[in-house]
């Protein structure tokens, strides 16, 4: 079972909200199609992107429990080659990359 | 004061050469640091700093008489007494900051050897690094919920069975377990101590528990300081393998486990000490005044 780690992200929100307003599927197809959501884009994640990504900031507070990590960092500079990102705070939900991870959103 | 006499084991550690066997289960209470009794290691090489020893002994067993206390001591000439620092201190251990524990030198009154003091405090204070106290909160508490609402968190239950959080000021860690009992490390004085671990027992109130702040106690206190000479490890080793382990190939330090009072010390060949097991500030002070004039004994000369 992947992740539903991917559900509150601009695209899985999207998504859950078209499937709301499809009232004529089944509540129950409406649930398969995020579990089908949930495994495409942990695979997409892990086999389709590349590129690489820096970030510096200083941390505010952290939790770790339920095996997640939740992060509260401020004033974060997000570096790549082409560019420079700066954002005064950022909050980071992370999960074990390992396949170890069960589902948890 | 008195309680030397109520602790028979303290008795026979009185008399200096005595009854300091190898095998010491030595197992102090709490002996506020005014009873005056520094533990004389066996025997010393450099014959200054035994003669300053004898000077001390001498200077101690005037102090007991002063105060009644021990017996069988061969006593001094009827000298006035020294007030030796750690008997000016009557506080225990709460007003931490204050320089409380500054050591007194001891005026060189006794006359005998006309050129060197009695013996001179060595000027040099241990700084605290770390304390370790516990406190009970005294109601059970649900780890998940702490974790999941309080800030600074940690909770892997499979790993280790307490939240560990930590505060910025003081900058400590709690581990907190769901007994209710809680252990902050890290602060740098006894006041620190007892602050953050209210500040934590604030933070778990305001999550809805019923905490509150039973038998704080100061389990552990650190310090070091240095020298500023180089030391010869192999020979306090020698002289002192009643109370010293040095391993080189194990660890770079002398480990000295000091009987009265009751600290284990690492000494290093820098010049550098580290003074722990602790339970009052005094102890690592005075014990830091006992290993002073030994190592001066064994001072590199090169």
């Amino acid at each position: 079972m992947a992740y539903q780690l991917y559900r509150n992200t601009t695209l899985g929100n999207s998504l859950q909200e078209s499937l709301d307003e499809l009232i004529q599927i089944t509540p129950q197809l409406a649930l398969q199609v995020l579990l089908q959501f949930d495994k495409a884009i942990n695979t997409a994640l892990a086999n389709r992107v590349r590129n690489r990504v820096n970030f510096k900031g200083s941390l505010n507070t952290y939790r770790f429990c339920d095996n997640v990590w939740t992060f509260v960092l401020n004033d974060v500079e997000f570096r790549e080659v082409t560019d420079l990102v700066k954002v005064d705070k950022v909050k980071i939900v992370a999960c074990d990359g390992k396949n170890t991870g069960n589902t948890a959103e | 004061m008195e309680q030397n006499n109520s602790l028979p084991p303290f008795q026979g550690l009185a008399s200096p050469q005595g009854a300091l066997t190898p095998v010491m289960p030595m197992f102090s209470p709490m002996m506020p640091y005014g009873s005056g009794l520094t533990p004389q290691p066996v025997t010393n090489t450099n014959s200054l700093s035994l003669l300053e020893e004898q000077q001390r002994q001498q200077q101690q067993q005037q102090q007991q008489q002063a105060s009644a206390q021990q017996s069988g001591m061969p006593g001094g000439s009827g000298q006035t007494p020294q007030l030796y620092h750690s008997q000016t201190v009557t506080t225990t251990t709460l007003p931490g900051n204050t320089p409380l524990y500054n050591t007194t030198p001891l005026t060189p009154m006794t006359p005998i050897t006309p050129a060197t003091p009695a013996s001179e405090s060595s000027g040099i204070v241990p700084q605290l690094q770390n304390i370790v106290s516990t406190v009970n909160l005294g109601c059970k508490l649900d780890l998940k919920t702490i974790a999941l609402r309080a800030r600074n968190a940690e909770y892997n239950p499979k790993r280790f069975a307490a939240v560990i959080m930590r505060i910025r000021e003081p900058r400590t860690t709690a581990l907190i377990f769901s007994s209710g009992k809680m252990v902050c490390t890290g602060a740098k004085s006894e006041e620190q101590s007892r602050l953050a671990a209210r500040k934590y027992a604030r933070v778990v109130q305001k999550l809805g528990f019923p905490a509150k702040f039973l038998d704080f106690k100061i389990q552990n206190m650190v310090g070091s300081c240095d020298v500023k000479f180089p030391i010869r490890l192999e020979g306090l080793v020698l002289t002192h393998q009643q109370f010293s382990s040095y391993e080189p190939e194990l660890f770079p330090g002398l480990i000295y486990r000091m009987i009265k009072p009751r600290i284990v010390l690492l000494i290093f060949v820098s010049g550098k000490v580290v003074l722990t097991g602790a339970k009052v500030r005094g102890e690592i002070y005075e014990a830091f005044e006992n290993i002073y004039p030994i190592l001066k004994g064994f001072r590199k000369t090169t």
